[in-house]
């Protein structure tokens, strides 16, 4: 899952970010609100969090920005006013949820995971894919009731097939959306995690889940 | 004691008074007329009888009348000769004999009443033979009882106080009717400012139909409301840009710490970690000196320790922690000071001033641009930098806390207190600072000594300036 941070006070954005790459997010961080617009209206993020006062653009005026342009990516807002009128502001202008600063980090995680399970329509932090089980709240995974173990990457990989279980994920998605993929040199990086993946999940199981669709992507399918 | 009580009191007390002794003389008068008018019934009286009155012989014709018959409120005569004999009686008399007497008196008649008795000598009439020098030849005494007056005059006492006391009630009534009434706006009013807490402090009491006298005192209340609201605004701002400025690094520094617990580290992730923190509570520690420095520049208690203090070097060693910035920004550094350029003031607040100045300076002045200290007329230190110019919204604003520049020149690091504290700084010693924007595009900041009073009559040294 691929987040964007806005955010001007570098401590503080350096400690998010870390935090977040350890949860297995990929993380580009924003100083100032235009450098945020921009990296936001590329796309690509699975959710934003966005500080309402940064520099060059402030983070309401960014947020209005983000949605007249249609852009429905989650945004999680970060405030170090905790007067009701900048949230009603915030929410009004379309932001999904809000922290006040000083925020206690696990929670700042579980809104995010929230708001992405909301993105991708799954009711709780565990995905189900026939028997296939994927906590992304938990960071675990079980495979008919065993204990699946994954590296970082194996899980956000999964855990962003889960959560498009279904569907056919492309390479430029996953390039985008997952764990720092997009920082390895190998083009075939992909191909070797879905692999490992392979191995770990589907190997031992009648039922194959993870299906390779030659020239377009991969899924996570019930099917087959 | 209530306006009402009051005003109610001396009404009651004037009007009391007054009525007092309007009924004291209207009773006094009264009761002259009374005793005039029964002391002329008995003059006319005592001339019938005199007039039925023959002396030679001795004689009386007494026609009756019932005033002088016996009875409960009976009037009395006696006529005598003025040989000592007794002419007549009254009926109402009987045997009884009345005090002979000449002129009117009051009296106290045989039954015991209190009345009045008239004695005349009657003349001689023409005819009868006068004794040259002699008595008159017959005297009559009449006398009444002034029960009719003393009743008339009871009945006026009960009337006057009476009416008096209702009249007096009825005043009072009325007065304090008008005044509970008069005052009523001025409740109003007290309501209105009992209603008043914090956050409706702005909103001015309504004058309406708040009598003219209050009206001063409504004037004065609202503007003393005014400025209450304008204070307690800035102080809500004020409150609110402190957590603003407090919760952002403590947010910094709570993610740090949470961040670097949730797994075993490296010595060298904790030591950077460490580093972090160092900064972010470096960060604290400033803003919360500069808040306390500024609280002690509203109370008045900074304390000024004056010498005389060279002001090249000063300005030197304030620029030193801001060398890194500029070389990095491409800013150009001159202190153009004279070499001996000196002022008797406290080195340590002028250096914060200074310094200030220059942080400013040096974050706000666009890449590769200039920055110089000067002196100049009036003014002991001027920072000037090519700009650009102050936007003119900010301009006025510029010293006021936590304003800040356009936030991306700034960045993260300024809290908008910096002018705030140099200004405070410099009042306490006595100085000005102002900020303009000069033609040419550069911005000043004019450390200032304080304007002379207008058209002094002699010149005189202005404390503090340099020799």
């Amino acid at each position: 899952m691929r987040v964007l941070l806005i955010e001007d006070y570098e401590p503080l954005a350096r400690s998010v970010a870390q935090g977040m790459r350890e949860a297995g997010y990929a993380v580009d961080a924003a100083g100032d609100g235009e450098d945020g617009l921009a990296r936001a209206q590329a796309g690509g993020y699975d959710a934003i969090v966005l500080d309402l006062m940064v520099p060059k653009l402030d983070g309401l005026s960014l947020l209005a920005r983000l949605r007249r342009d249609g852009s429905h990516i989650p945004v999680l807002i970060l405030t170090a006013r905790d007067g009701v009128a900048d949230r009603v502001a915030g929410l009004d202008l379309g932001a999904d949820d809000y922290l006040v600063k000083p925020f206690a980090f696990a929670e700042l995680l579980a809104r995010l995971r929230a708001l992405i399970r909301r993105r991708y329509r799954a009711p709780d932090a565990v995905i189900r894919v026939a028997d296939l089980e994927v906590d992304v709240a938990a960071r675990c995974v079980r495979r008919a009731g065993r204990a699946v173990t994954l590296s970082a990457r194996e899980f956000a990989l999964l855990e962003y097939l889960a959560h498009r279980r279904g569907q056919i994920v492309t390479r430029a998605e996953i390039w985008e959306h997952v764990y720092d993929f997009a920082a390895e040199p190998s083009s075939n990086v992909i191909d070797v995690y879905i692999g490992y993946l392979r191995r770990k999940v589907d190997d031992g199981h009648p039922r194959k889940l993870l299906r390779t669709h030659r020239g377009l992507g991969y899924s996570l399918d019930v099917s087959s | 004691m209530s306006l009402h009580a009051r005003v109610t009191a001396a009404t009651f007390a004037a009007l009391a008074v007054v009525l007092g002794a309007f009924s004291v003389v209207l009773y006094t008068a009264f009761r002259s007329a009374l005793v005039r008018e029964l002391d002329e019934k008995l003059a006319s009286e005592a001339a019938a009888l005199a007039g039925m009155v023959e002396d030679s012989p001795p004689d009386f014709e007494y026609a009756p009348m019932p005033e002088f018959e016996a009875g409960p409120r009976a009037a009395y005569f006696e006529i005598w000769h003025h040989d000592g004999r007794v002419i007549a009686r009254s009926p109402s008399l009987g045997s009884g004999d009345l005090a002979r007497r000449s002129g009117l008196a009051a009296a106290t008649l045989p039954d015991g009443r209190p009345g009045r008795a008239l004695g005349i000598d009657r003349p001689p009439r023409p005819g009868e033979a006068p004794a040259p020098g002699g008595p008159a030849p017959v005297t009559v005494v009449v006398a009444a009882g002034t029960d009719d007056v003393d009743a008339t005059l009871a009945r006026v006492r009960s009337w006057l106080l009476g009416l008096g006391a209702l009249a007096l009630l009825g005043a009072t009534g009325a007065v304090l009717f008008a005044v509970r009434r008069g005052l009523r706006p001025a409740r109003r009013l007290a309501e209105e400012i009992e209603a008043i807490d914090a956050t409706g402090l702005g909103r001015p009491l309504a004058a309406g139909d708040v009598p003219a006298e209050l009206r001063p005192m409504v004037d004065t209340l609202n503007a003393l409301l005014a400025r209450l609201g304008d204070s307690f605004a800035r102080e809500r701002r004020f409150t609110a840009d402190v957590s603003h400025e407090l919760r952002t690094p403590l947010a910094a520094l709570r993610t740090l710490l949470e961040v670097t617990a949730a797994r075993e580290r490296s010595p060298g992730e904790i030591r950077a970690a460490l580093a972090e923190a160092q900064g972010v509570v470096a960060k604290m520690q400033a803003l919360a000196e500069s808040l306390l420095t500024l609280a002690r520049v509203d109370d008045g208690r900074i304390d000024v320790r004056r010498r005389r203090v060279e002001l090249r070097p000063l300005v030197d060693d304030c620029f030193r922690p801001h060398q890194g910035e500029a070389r990095r920004r491409g800013l150009t550094f001159a202190n153009e000071l004279p070499a001996g350029a000196a002022a008797d003031t406290d080195p340590e607040k002028l250096a914060i001033v200074v310094e200030n100045l220059l942080a400013n300076a040096v974050a706000y002045t666009a890449e590769g641009g200039a920055i110089a200290v000067r002196d100049g007329a009036g003014t002991l230190v001027e920072v000037v930098d090519t700009g650009p110019p102050i936007p003119d919204d900010l301009l006025p604003r510029v010293f006021d806390r936590f304003v800040r520049g356009d936030p991306a020149r700034a960045g993260g690091e300024h809290h908008g207190l910096g002018l705030a504290l140099a200004r405070g700084l410099a009042a306490a010693l006595d100085l000005d600072i102002t900020a303009e924007n000069r033609g040419d595009g550069s911005v000043a900041f004019r450390v200032t000594f304080p304007a002379a009073p207008p058209a002094p009559a002699a010149p005189a040294p202005t404390p503090g300036r340099p020799a």
